[in-house]
């Protein structure tokens, strides 16, 4: 026996971490299929040509007024600014979280806990999350940089060059924050404090002029059209978090990397498999959003309407992290829609998704229902009049967000440059429940699409060519957006009705009423869909059926 | 000489639940401790905490006098999971490979070899340990846990999936730890292990309920939950 415990000298197990590091790379090199990877690299190029293209045509490339120039140059640093401790806060988060790295499990148990300097064994994966970070802000930050030069003074080269130093800046703030507030084991309600802090006073020098936190930050975006050296200060700080972040690795807590390994791994392959509901369910449970114990009201006595109390359930276990989440997506999507009414159709795009995602938040008990399949089929109800039950208390807990909504909207309206025009506010308490409720018809859409098939997904592709299955998967992917979209542009109904009639508050107030009639008909259609889903197929299989029978009688 | 395995006042909290209640106790160095308790009672927990996996709520703990998770920590204790983890593009022979020499063992083949023997899994070098069974995944956890050097050895639910000829290989190689005096933790169901101990920890609802011999011990009351 022996009292002491064995020793390794660290460059011995670092010798070995090493080439194990790199044969693995050399095999993983040798197994990639160069042809298969230079498609997908086309087939992003040309989805992202064709949505830079799109982005490009909504903003257009009439040069701003001298007036609406000098406000973006006035205001342009505190509002980009804002979006800098958006960004901040988030790498705070994250790394109060556990995050941002996510080794592979086996690293976790034979890398982690053999005797090797952790610092060292983890620069490597720090080094690669780090890099893929910075080469996202970069990215974005030219392209945004580009969108930005087609109506603002400057050259396409300089707003480029100025996006992706902006870009860089905020990722490096990211990362660096996050990895900054793992190594110091920042507790979770520091950092939401911190940001809301940053938050506030960013906002405070948007609404009064006085100098924000993150000016220089913001001030960076603006690169392209013109340079001030001090806001390189902005990137400096960032490179020092960094710094101070990559210098704490060996803190890192195996605990964190141990939990979030394997949901990563898990993340990342539903990503791929473009499985959403299960990309929403390891979020989650990445950032420690557990359903409550106890609801915020115990339901007491029990009613006639079964799937109506179980959804309030569940609704009301939602955790008050989730509930805030959906507050703002609410307030986003307000806002948005805001603007869009005030002549930035582009906004659009941003209420639909807010709306999308608030949509998803919220119809977490048909989620759950269409999880558990097996439980479904054993029931005796149809499916599809089932899902449309489960679908109710979602819709009903969404007025007060649609509401919320509302109010995001008509303050934008009144906070917006020049004086509301006559009858805005009335046609936005018209439109507020009934478009998020149609915005959120996406969301349906996206969750029930899921449901498993009496026509199984592979017996449907049976049916295609293989020239357009593929194709078929994109539309289904893409098809619960245009339904959201649809939703949202039921509010082009007023804007359309003032731009007619500026003058006139009945003309938009009606305009607000057909829109509003429009929401509720994508609603209705949608329940409908959800009702009669599997009737359709079961009908579109068995004509199939038929077809495929008949050939083989006659032709054989 | 300090002891193989200390814990100070430790607990573990998950969120507000509590996974285990405060808890010292001391473990010389080459003793053999079988932890039995119902499911959920804390004993996976414990010892992850031991190995380092987990952060301990409060308290602490201490291998041969060093802080769990340090790196002479490291060096000394070898923990088997219940659930095995292997890379997805390594085989069983360079798994191996890789953590014996990450442990400073440059002349690992011999011992590999031999553990490859005797836990049946010769004809299986060459594949890749994901595509295995279960049994066969624990089979190969086993060899690549004993690959290494180690003073300290924390198995949990080890005779899981065995076959008769696995759970004979493994008794077999922790007697071939217990005479070269590794200290040896098992956290098992299987009851019959605990007459191979000399001491017996029983934890219940995060609670140690039974510390001491194993023949003094009702074993059914102590594996049923509170």
């Amino acid at each position: 026996m022996t009292d002491s415990a064995p020793t390794v000298a660290p460059s011995i197990g670092i010798a070995a971490l090493h080439d194990l590091r790199d044969h693995r790379k050399h095999r993983r090199m040798g197994d990639v299929e160069w042809f298969d990877l230079a498609y997908r690299v086309y087939i992003v190029a040309i989805f992202g040509a064709d949505a830079f293209l799109w982005l490009s045509s909504l903003i257009g490339d009439d040069p701003l007024s001298a007036p609406s120039a000098d406000e973006v140059l006035r205001n342009g640093p505190a509002v980009m600014g804002m979006v800098a401790v958006l960004v901040f806060m988030s790498g705070l988060r994250s790394g109060a979280q556990g995050g941002p790295l996510a080794l592979e499990t086996a690293d976790v148990v034979h890398v982690m806990l053999a005797p090797v300097d952790r610092a060292h064994a983890l620069r490597r994966p720090m080094v690669q999350r780090v890099r893929s970070v910075l080469f996202l802000g970069i990215a974005l930050g030219a392209l945004a940089g580009q969108l930005g030069a087609q109506r603002l003074p400057g050259s396409p080269g300089a707003w480029a060059a100025g996006g992706a130093l902006y870009g860089v800046t905020l990722a490096t703030l990211w990362a660096g924050g996050a990895l900054l507030a793992h190594g110091v084991r920042l507790p979770l309600w520091a950092a939401t404090t911190i940001g809301a802090v940053a938050i506030a006073w960013q906002g405070a020098a948007l609404v009064w002029g006085i100098p924000g936190v993150a000016d220089l930050d913001g001030g960076l975006a603006l690169w392209g059209w013109r340079q001030r050296p001090i806001e390189l200060l902005a990137t400096a700080f960032a490179v020092g978090l960094l710094v101070a972040g990559i210098a704490l690795a060996g803190r890192t807590s195996l605990e964190a990397l141990n939990r979030r390994s394997a949901l990563v791994s898990q993340l990342r392959f539903a990503v791929t498999m473009q499985d959403l509901r299960t990309v929403i369910l390891l979020r989650r449970q990445l950032n420690h959003e557990n359903t409550r114990r106890r609801p915020w009201v115990q339901l007491r006595r029990p009613g006639r309407w079964r799937v109506w109390r179980r959804g309030w359930y569940g609704l009301l276990r939602f955790p008050a992290v989730r509930l805030l989440r959906m507050g703002v997506t609410a307030v986003v999507s307000g806002v948005a829609l805001g603007v869009m009414a005030t002549g930035t159709t582009a906004a659009l795009l941003v209420g639909m998704f807010a709306l999308y995602l608030l949509g998803l938040e919220v119809l977490e008990p048909l989620s759950q229902e269409i999880d558990h399949n097996d439980r479904t089929d054993q029931l005796p109800i149809e499916r599809g009049r089932l899902l449309l039950q489960h679908i109710a208390a979602p819709l009903a807990a969404l007025v007060p967000f649609g509401l919320l909504a509302g109010g995001a909207a008509a303050l934008t309206i009144a906070v917006t440059d020049g004086p509301p025009a006559p009858g805005a506010f009335a046609a936005v308490s018209i439109l507020a429940v009934p478009v998020t409720l149609a915005g959120a018809c996406g969301s349906i859409v996206s969750v029930v699409k899921d449901a498993p098939d009496p026509v199984s997904v592979a017996n449907q592709e049976a049916y295609l060519p293989p020239e357009v299955a593929g194709f078929g998967t994109a539309i289904r992917t893409i098809w619960p957006l245009v339904v959201s979209t649809l939703g949202v542009l039921t509010t082009l109904v007023a804007r359309a009705a003032h731009t007619a009639e500026p003058d006139d508050a009945s003309a938009v107030i009606g305009g607000a009423v057909r829109g509003a009639l429009a929401a509720a008909l994508l609603l209705v259609t949608t329940l409908v869909w959800v009702q009669r889903r599997d009737r359709v197929r079961a009908w579109y299989r068995r004509f199939v059926d038929e077809g495929k029978s008949y050939t083989k009688q006659n032709w054989s | 000489m300090s002891d193989a395995l200390a814990t100070y006042e430790l607990t573990k909290h998950y969120g507000d639940a509590p996974a285990l209640e405060p808890l010292s106790l001391q473990i010389p160095e080459g003793q053999h401790v079988a932890l039995i308790g119902h499911n959920g009672s804390g004993k996976t927990t414990l010892l992850k905490m031991c190995a380092g996996l987990l952060e301990p709520s409060t308290g602490h703990i201490t291998v041969f006098g060093h802080k769990a998770g340090s790196y002479p920590a490291r060096a000394s204790l070898s923990w088997l999971s219940d659930t095995p983890t292997f890379y997805d593009d390594l085989s069983l022979w360079e798994h191996l490979e890789y953590v014996a020499r990450m442990h400073g063992v440059e002349d690992w083949q011999p011992r590999a070899e031999e553990l490859l023997g005797e836990l049946g899994l010769a004809s299986r070098r060459d594949d890749l340990p994901v595509t295995f069974s279960r049994g066969l995944r624990q089979k190969a956890a086993i060899s690549i846990g004993f690959v290494r050097p180690m003073h300290v050895l924390l198995v949990d639910e080890p005779f899981v999936g065995l076959d008769s000829s696995g759970k004979q290989a493994l008794l077999s190689l922790f007697d071939q730890a217990a005479s070269a005096g590794v200290t040896l933790v098992v956290a098992t169901h299987e009851l019959s292990f605990v007459e191979r101990v000399g001491r017996l920890l029983a934890l219940r609802d995060g609670a140690l309920v039974y510390d001491g011999p194993p023949a003094d011990a009702d074993l059914d009351d102590l594996v049923q939950s509170g």
